[in-house]
């Protein structure tokens, strides 16, 4: 976060750099003054489907807290997942979240604090992740979700459209993922289903469902908030050059 | 490192032959591929075009490794004239004394072109303002922008450089530049500065196969441009692998170091 509002700050010193990320993205709807109008209506597809291309950041706060809107005691943990919780609370344990050893993993890497572009094209929908400089593959051509695949750190996703949400299924995630930075627990079993409500130009929500059996007692669902980033583009990031922190963090 | 990402490829493609369960997933029969009367895929059918009359390059494509450990391999050594001190450190990387300081095998990525000669594959998407490369090494992509934008001047330097492409006829001129001048171009240790510019030239030639020629100007560590010509090879009806280099990385701890 820190170094890309450093990064904005130089685009205003360095007009050159600016001329790559700061160019204005073709189809993006204008007031009078040429500013992006974020509040016009959602682009929509030949088909009527709602056009979800774009840059988009996720509010921070879940990253931090996936639970950030909802009362501790909500939360419907498994005894295990509960303790587990608990004893990776106040950095405790911080080494063992992968993501500190440059291993980003779902549902944290929509939650990272750069943004994300969407790019739907046919059969399959890409998000490409300027944290990381990594992506995500989400198939639409109608295929099922294997079964019994080898786990992966992004798992496997399959999206289709259920009115004007597009619902995204993920499995196959590795158990070793921490899904917030307050290091909530999960299992093998892990089934994510994100919900991409796009609800003008400029905002989308993701609703987020986890539904672990093992790790908690029913599925339970956040509401993230998106917003878009007019008139950008991603910058390369690349978490293991000049790593500093890891050394720092405690944990066995 | 390298080694060791074939042999983990090799790993996996052979464990796709034991598991049904993952083969349903990465033995998908692609779409809209031509096949011969035996349901194979044929390679050998024209490249498809789009709608605007453009060849269609997308698809999954093995990388042309034959070209990771020296890009040079097929030109006389004449036609890559390396500046002094290019020709010095190229020298002692050759004789394996740096291996260790090699980018990618300390997980940072390989830049351009060597990640094109990767041994695992990528996946090309064309779409109508920019064309994606999906990379397995690393599960990394690059964007090569074709709404027209030029090149910036004088950016921020970065691993894999800023592209645009545009078409010569049936061909995809993609120029980047950039870089960082960090990444080795091969294995072997052809050095490169900020002041590189690639310049890769895709072409279907038919459905199974591309054209990739490669052109590095680089006056920071070459005394004139050289250009090599790869061929990368369609991978039909499978799907790219997870890649996460830092994950368990065992190696480099011995590879050996200049003391």
């Amino acid at each position: 976060m820190f170094a890309r509002i450093i990064f904005v700050s130089a685009l205003f010193a360095a007009s050159s750099s600016a001329q790559w990320f700061d160019i204005k993205v073709a189809g993006t709807p204008r007031l009078p003054d040429g500013r992006p109008n974020l509040s016009a209506p959602v682009p929509r597809d030949s088909k009527g489907k709602p056009i979800l291309d774009g840059v988009w950041q996720m509010n921070g706060k879940y990253l931090q807290n996936l639970a950030a809107d909802m009362k501790p005691e909500d939360v419907p943990y498994q005894p295990w997942a509960k303790q587990l919780f608990d004893a990776r609370q106040n950095g405790a344990l911080g080494k063992t979240d992968p993501a500190a050893r440059c291993i980003p993993g779902m549902p944290k890497l929509d939650a990272l604090p750069y943004p994300f572009k969407i790019i739907q094209s046919p059969g399959m929908t890409m998000m490409l992740f300027e944290g990381f400089t990594t992506f995500r593959q989400i198939f639409t051509d109608g295929r099922e979700l294997p079964k019994d695949p080898n786990p992966t750190w992004f798992g496997y996703s399959v999206g289709k459209w259920e009115g004007d949400d597009w619902v995204v299924n993920t499995i196959g995630i590795k158990e070793s993922t921490w899904m917030d930075n307050a290091g909530r627990p999960h299992s093998d079993a892990l089934h994510l289903i994100e919900r991409f409500q796009r609800h003008d130009f400029g905002h989308m929500d993701i609703l987020l469902t986890i539904d672990d059996p093992k790790a908690y007692t029913k599925p339970w669902t956040v509401k993230e908030d998106l917003r878009l980033i007019p008139d950008t583009e991603l910058l390369e990031y690349v978490c293991v050059e000049n790593e500093k922190d890891y050394g720092h963090l405690v944990g066995k | 490192m390298h080694r060791s990402l074939r042999i983990t490829h090799i790993l996996a493609v052979g464990a796709l032959f034991t598991c049904a369960a993952s083969a349903q997933w990465f033995d998908l029969k692609t779409p809209n591929i031509p096949r011969t009367a035996d349901g194979k895929p044929n390679l050998t059918a024209p490249a498809p075009k789009l709608p605007d009359g453009k060849p269609d390059l997308s698809g999954v494509w093995d990388a042309d490794r034959s070209y990771l450990v020296n890009l040079a391999k097929d030109l006389k050594p004449d036609a890559v004239q390396m500046l002094p001190w290019a020709a010095a450190i190229y020298k002692e990387r050759a004789a394996g004394l740096h291996a260790h300081e090699e980018p990618d095998a300390n997980c940072l990525p390989q830049g351009v072109p060597k990640i094109d000669a990767a041994p695992v594959p990528w996946k090309l998407i064309q779409m109508p303002s920019e064309v994606v490369i999906l990379y397995e090494a690393f599960t990394q992509f690059r964007q090569i922008h074709t709404d027209g934008r030029k090149l910036p001047v004088d950016p921020n330097p970065i691993w894999l450089g800023y592209s645009v492409g545009h078409w010569e006829g049936d061909t995809l001129v993609v120029e980047s530049n950039g870089f960082n001048g960090k990444a080795w171009l091969d294995q072997s240790g052809h050095p490169a500065t900020e002041k590189l510019k690639v310049t890769e030239k895709f072409h279907r030639r038919d459905f199974g196969h591309m054209d990739l020629e490669i052109t590095i100007d680089d006056p920071g560590a070459y005394m004139k441009p050289w250009t090599v010509k790869e061929s990368p090879t369609l991978a039909a009806d499978t799907e790219l692998l997870e890649f996460v280099c830092s994950e368990n990385e065992q190696d480099i701890k011995h590879m050996v170091t200049k003391k």
